[in-house]
């Protein structure tokens, strides 16, 4: 496996806030990434570091193989596009096309056309007027027709309508298939997207707590339910995300089962059920927090 | 360890330096109202304002013969121009930098492109200013002995030399501009107080030591002993200073 991204130990505070710590992982080349987490968890941080916007207090950050701090011939097969992206007053979004095509060496000017017809970029329109949606989808061509090697999403479709979306969807993954490229790309929107990853990082204040294969994920966890002290008798062994307790029923979402775990569960009388990964996710990041609370 | 971009069809053409900075000054002038047609505005309205004022007062004397001849030739119009660039070049960094850096362009090309883009600016409107001054000379100041453009002795230089102050002071504000706009960028305008209050007590401070080691007869002798052109030069060191200060804050600078 080629790295195209490697981080190990990366940290980085504001002042008293600690928004990464010592965060460790490697993307491979030509795989689409998920970089998960809650709000304020520490995503655009990372990704600021990730591009050389931002300095790390610590730790080592290495794209393509070197550092991206002030590296021309990195930062030019890279684009990151976020949603807070400041644009020059006075830009309109052809302008901001423009600027594309000029910085990417391998930007092709015939996707671009065929997104802002897709979602209905107003290229004409000033980017300060724009709508979030409009601005989003800006971003989603600019990031797509760059044809970066590496290109990073921040929220790319924040305000996109649910059409927009599949159209960006069917656009990445159709032009991923024809030109390989390495993704990564951070949402809210787990289950929309799960599909489409191959690799998730989950990070939670600062903090990654998930680094595995999207395939791993979705089977690793079940939803265990029935009668309370039945399902508590199961998993009192077991490595429990979270549990719901509704009048004498519980259900409980747990990691790790294997074959003969399932099977003794159905026969005790309990119902299984899979866990999709953005109830996984949840779990993941409240069980971090509790964690937190009782240390 | 990996070293990425290897297999073959992956090879591919990083933009050279120049035209990565090539690609800044396109940027920056993208949207040309900014530095390139507002500044002529501002120009415009000093310009009409002064002629309004000239016409109001001839008109109160009783005709152009009745002031002194060089009633209107001491006129301070210009510092408006110049000091309207110092905030376009601040302005444009402003707009342009985390952009830039949104782009995957380093602060280094980002820097040097900006420094050529305002480079080229001082050219411009050195050479409008110039121009100016040679209309203004010709139509015998505006038909009213009035001067903005060469103001004080500088209807008295050849033109060269006229074009030669012009581009050093114009240097001198783009310079300082470029200054202000690093800092702008990196602390935002805590940096900017900071440094203006700084330049304010550090002002006030050489003119208290001037007074209390009378050090004036020295300061009034630099002008008088120099030739107004070696003068003006005496803004190169800053110019030089302020610029490369300027690239070393930069080198720190994050987008906000």
């Amino acid at each position: 496996m080629t790295a195209i991204i490697h981080a190990h130990g990366v940290s980085k505070s504001f002042g008293s806030v600690d928004a990464v710590q010592d965060v460790t992982f490697d993307v491979a080349q030509y795989s689409i990434c998920g970089l998960l987490g809650r709000n304020g968890a520490g995503k655009t941080t990372l990704m600021n570091l990730l591009t050389g916007q931002e300095f790390a207090d610590a730790g080592s950050i290495r794209l393509f193989g070197a550092s991206p701090v002030e590296n021309a011939s990195i930062l030019s097969r890279t684009c990151f596009i976020k949603e807070s992206q400041v644009y020059p007053e006075g830009f309109c979004g052809k302008h901001v096309l423009r600027a594309g095509a000029w910085v990417y060496p391998e930007w092709d000017h015939a996707l671009a056309e065929e997104l802002v017809d897709a979602l209905k970029v107003p290229v004409n329109r000033r980017v300060k007027k724009m709508s979030r949606g409009q601005r989003s989808a800006l971003g989603v061509t600019l990031g797509l027709a760059s044809r970066a090697q590496l290109t990073i999403f921040d929220e790319p479709y924040a305000g996109l309508d649910a059409v927009a979306r599949h159209t960006f969807y069917d656009f990445l993954l159709r032009d991923y298939a024809e030109h390989p490229r390495t993704v990564l790309m951070s949402t809210h929107l787990i289950d929309e997207v799960a599909d489409l990853l191959d690799h998730v990082l989950l990070i939670d204040e600062g903090r990654l707590v998930i680094d595995a294969p999207a395939d791993e994920l979705r089977g690793s966890a079940i939803t265990v339910s029935g009668v309370s002290a039945d399902v508590e008798r199961f998993v009192s062994s077991r490595h429990v995300l979270t549990t719901d307790v509704l009048g004498g029923l519980t259900s409980a979402t747990v990691a790790g089962l294997s074959s003969a775990d399932k099977v003794a569960a159905v026969e005790a009388g309990l119902e299984l059920a899979p866990v999709s990964l953005q109830q996984l996710i949840i779990g993941r990041t409240r069980g971090a927090q509790q964690g937190e609370v009782a240390s | 360890m990996s070293v990425a971009v290897d297999s073959g069809e992956n090879v591919m053409v990083i933009p050279s330096r120049a035209r990565r900075i090539a690609n800044v000054v396109r940027l920056h002038a993208a949207n040309p109202v900014p530095t390139l047609i507002l500044p002529w505005l501002i120009f415009a309205a000093v310009f009409a304002l002064n002629l309004a004022i000239w016409i109001a007062v001839v008109s109160a004397a009783g005709g152009r013969d009745q002031l002194e001849p060089d009633a209107f030739a001491n006129n301070g119009a210009i510092s408006w121009i110049y000091v309207f660039l110092l905030v376009a070049a601040t302005q444009a960094m402003n707009l342009t930098f985390a952009f830039a850096l949104g782009l995957g362009i380093t602060r280094r090309d980002y820097f040097l492109g900006t420094a050529l883009y305002l480079a080229g600016l001082a050219v411009f409107y050195a050479t409008g200013m110039t121009v100016l001054a040679a209309i203004e000379s010709a139509t015998n100041g505006w038909g009213l002995e009035g001067y903005i453009f060469a103001p004080l002795f500088m209807g008295d230089l050849p033109l060269v030399e006229q074009f030669a102050a012009h581009l050093m002071i114009a240097v001198f504000f783009f310079a300082t501009g470029l200054f202000t706009g690093a800092i702008f960028v990196r602390w935002r305008a805590l940096g900017l107080y900071v440094f203006f209050g700084a330049l304010a007590f550090g002002v006030a401070g050489l003119i208290l030591i001037a007074s209390l080691f009378d050090g004036w007869q020295g300061v009034g002798a630099f002008f008088t002993e120099r030739s107004p052109l070696a003068v003006i030069a005496w803004t190169l060191p800053w110019s030089g200073v302020t610029a490369v200060v300027a690239a070393l804050i930069l080198r720190r600078a994050t987008p906000r």
